[in-house]
């Protein structure tokens, strides 16, 4: 099942780094310019509701390369302390 | 079981079929004419209902480390199948209680499963599922029916469910509750509500529904106002109703499938007799060119329809963290190929499939009304669309690498064994996209290798070699799609089902590799796979003879059951 995960890793990261990936991938989600997405305004202002969150959390899992919770997404509903969660789980990685 | 089925080869699905066709007689709870006048009379179907407790349907119902059938999701399949074959009403009135139980066994205590198990068991309890409120369809996060804690420790429902089947007749009901004012993902939980124990005034049914179909069916509603429940009633963790919810839909919406299994054979069936019977311009109509092409598409369809089924119920067992895809795939992909299908025989049935009572009791219209209904609850086919396309980004870059669980997809096809299903496996989303579709190309290259050997029709070789093409170019165009959000484009939604038919066919491919020797079942595989690419490529037409060993098995005594009935019997 390797090739199933097979981007690269970043070994450790910031909560910084991760926001900002994550703005990137909402803004191609909702297909907004990245400044105009604010990590402190829960993801459904931007119109992903709670079951397409989840997709965001497939690719989150793909690019770094881990077993997240899907759950998390609905406990961290915007990207600043979603950034905060999902670091501990990357550089445990 | 008809020779024809994939699913399950013994136990309830033989069972039932044996009670249901010796009940069929004079007016027996299965006769065409007695279901016809409850149909016409809206009246529940209560003799069937009973017949199939004294069956012990139930026992597909529950897990079998409780007590149930072993077969799990594929025996529950094909179980319901084998009901809908004859009445889609009755299916839908019965098998609820999976819908409503299923949720216990998601996230349910080990007491609670084994308290509900011994309900379903020993006093066949009829259990309901209330999602959807006036008003608010699909949206489960808009539902206001609110669940307030109480000083005793439980809580008081206050807010109503509608529509809802079974909703009266019901003993049980899983009732989505708000208990969280400000709502959202966290803001609700779900509890498993007796109404025998509620406080009298504090709930009432609200009445049946005329429906377009299922007519007898008890489509009704529950109104609460301040009826204490338990705290033993919440099924899992306050919080977590949305999450227990959407994981038993990916079971519930794999088993609908078996409603559109059963009503597509029926209708095959009824069609299949009379154009054998039918003389036309001094022959017979199943003669004609174009009859036998259409009768011969629908017996391909109801094959495809049932490959994709199957593996669906399979993949809950051996691939459980996909079904959040699988089961959109299947809830989207079957009911809408069968209904066109449907639709098709239904023209050749020309009249007589429109006159209510003059066709064999009117059976062929009842079951087109029937059918209707499936592609709209339990998620219509629009909203398990969408659910597919919030996945789409990883779908579309699995797809192009072909990476998948390849002992998970394996141990799907090889229907000789089953793992028992386990719940706490089942995901909110993927990891592994669909190892069914990413599987193809491997799985198209030893077919060629097969074919080489002359073990497998080298047609099926060929056909899975172009499927596995359609699969790369839905990659494609799911990749330049990009990803999506809530406004997504018609586009993503024609993707998606392209993506199901994919599903479909390699459904079939799968099923053939793991098993080639069977002949006939590899020539009905072989149909299913031309039939995929049929309704993939616009304009394609499968090659004249293609879809004549389908056919041709219709006509045949039944070998599989021993019980040699014809089709033309079936419809007597
Ligand atoms: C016979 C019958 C029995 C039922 N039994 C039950 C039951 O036992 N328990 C229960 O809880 N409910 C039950 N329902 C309710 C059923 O599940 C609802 O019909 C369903 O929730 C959809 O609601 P709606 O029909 O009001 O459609 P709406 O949600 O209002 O949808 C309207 C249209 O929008 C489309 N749509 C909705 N969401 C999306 C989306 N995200 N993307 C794109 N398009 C979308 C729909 O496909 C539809 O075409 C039953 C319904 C019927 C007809």
């Amino acid at each position: 099942m390797s090739e199933l995960t097979a981007r690269p890793v970043p070994v450790s990261v910031s909560a910084d780094e991760v926001r900002e990936w994550l703005r990137d991938r909402v803004a191609a989600h909702t297909g907004r310019p990245v400044e105009e997405i604010r990590p402190d305004l829960p993801l459904t202002e931007y119109g992903l509701d709670s079951v397409y969150v989840l997709g965001l959390c497939a690719e989150i899992e793909d690019h770094y390369g881990i077993e997240v919770e899907p759950t998390v997404m609905w406990d961290n509903p915007a990207l600043d302390p979603l950034a905060e969660a999902l670091v501990p789980l990357i550089t445990a990685h | 079981m008809t020779a024809t089925g994939l699913g399950w080869p013994s136990g309830l699905p033989a069972a039932l079929d044996a009670a249901i066709q010796g009940s069929r007689a004079a007016d027996g709870p299965f006769a065409a004419a007695r279901s016809a006048r409850l149909d016409a009379r809206e009246e529940f179907p209560a003799e069937a209902c009973a017949l199939l407790d004294g069956c012990g349907i139930a026992r597909a119902y529950v897990p079998a480390e409780f007590g149930g059938a072993p077969g799990g999701l594929p025996e529950l399949l094909a179980s319901l199948r084998t009901v809908a074959r004859h009445d889609v009403t009755v299916a839908v009135a019965h098998g609820k209680t999976f819908l409503g139980a299923v949720s216990t066994w998601v996230a349910g205590s080990a007491e609670q499963r084994r308290a509900l198990a011994r309900r379903i068991l020993d006093e066949d309890a009829v259990v309901s599922w209330g999602l959807t409120e006036p008003g608010r369809g699909s949206d489960l996060l808009a539902g206001r029916l609110t669940a307030t804690a109480t000083e005793a420790g439980g809580r008081r429902l206050d807010g109503t469910k509608w529509p809802v089947n079974n909703a009266t007749r019901g003993e049980l009901i899983s009732v989505l509750a708000r208990t969280s004012p400000q709502g959202g993902a966290r803001g609700f939980s779900l509890f498993l509500v007796d109404k025998n124990r509620l406080a009298e005034g504090s709930w009432r049914p609200l009445p049946k529904e005329p429906t377009h179909g299922i007519r007898g069916a008890d489509i009704s509603g529950i109104r609460f106002d301040g009826a204490e429940v338990p705290a033993g009633a919440l099924t899992g963790r306050v919080g977590d109703g949305l999450e227990i919810v959407l994981k038993s839909l990916q079971l519930t919406r794999t088993v609908c499938c078996s409603l559109s299994l059963g009503a597509g054979e029926h209708a095959l069936r009824l069609v299949h007799a009379f154009a054998e019977r039918r003389a036309l311009y001094g022959t017979t109509l199943l003669r004609l060119p174009l009859a036998r092409r259409v009768l011969g598409r629908a017996a391909a369809t109801v094959a495809l329809a049932d490959a994709a089924s199957l593996m669906a119920a399979r993949s809950a067992h051996c691939l459980t963290g996909e079904m959040s895809v699988v089961s959109a795939l299947a809830k989207a992909g079957v009911p809408a190929i069968v209904q066109q299908t449907i639709d098709e025989l239904a023209e050749l049935l020309g009249a007589r499939g429109f006159l209510t009572d003059r066709h064999v009791d009117g059976m062929f219209q009842k079951l087109e009304r029937d059918h209707r209904v499936v592609a709209i609850f339990d998620g219509s086919t629009a909203v398990n669309r969408s659910a597919l396309i919030a996945q789409f980004p990883l779908l579309g870059r699995l797809a192009h690498s072909g990476a998948h669980d390849a002992a998970g997809l394996a141990a799907a096809a090889d229907v000789s064994a089953l793992p028992a299903l386990d719940h706490g496996a089942l995901r909110l989303m993927s990891r592994t996209g669909c190892s069914v579709v990413q599987g193809l190309s491997a799985a198209a290259g030893r077919l060629g290798g097969l074919a080489a050997a002359g073990a497998v029709p080298q047609r099926a070789h060929e056909v899975a070699a172009a499927l596995a093409q359609e699969v790369t170019a839905v990659a494609d165009a799911v990749t330049a799609l990009g990803p999506a959000t809530r406004d997504t484009p018609p586009e993503a939604f024609a993707l998606a089902r392209r993506y199901e038919l994919c599903f479909a066919g390699a459904s079939a491919t799968h099923l053939l590799l793991a098993d080639p020797a069977d002949e006939a079942r590899a020539l009905r595989l072989t149909a299913a796979l031309e039939r995929s690419l049929e309704l993939l490529r616009p304009g394609h037409e499968a090659p004249p003879d293609a879809y004549e060993p389908v056919l041709t098995a219709l006509a045949e005594p039944d070998a599989s059951a021993g019980a040699a009935v014809t089709a033309k019997e079936l419809i007597a």
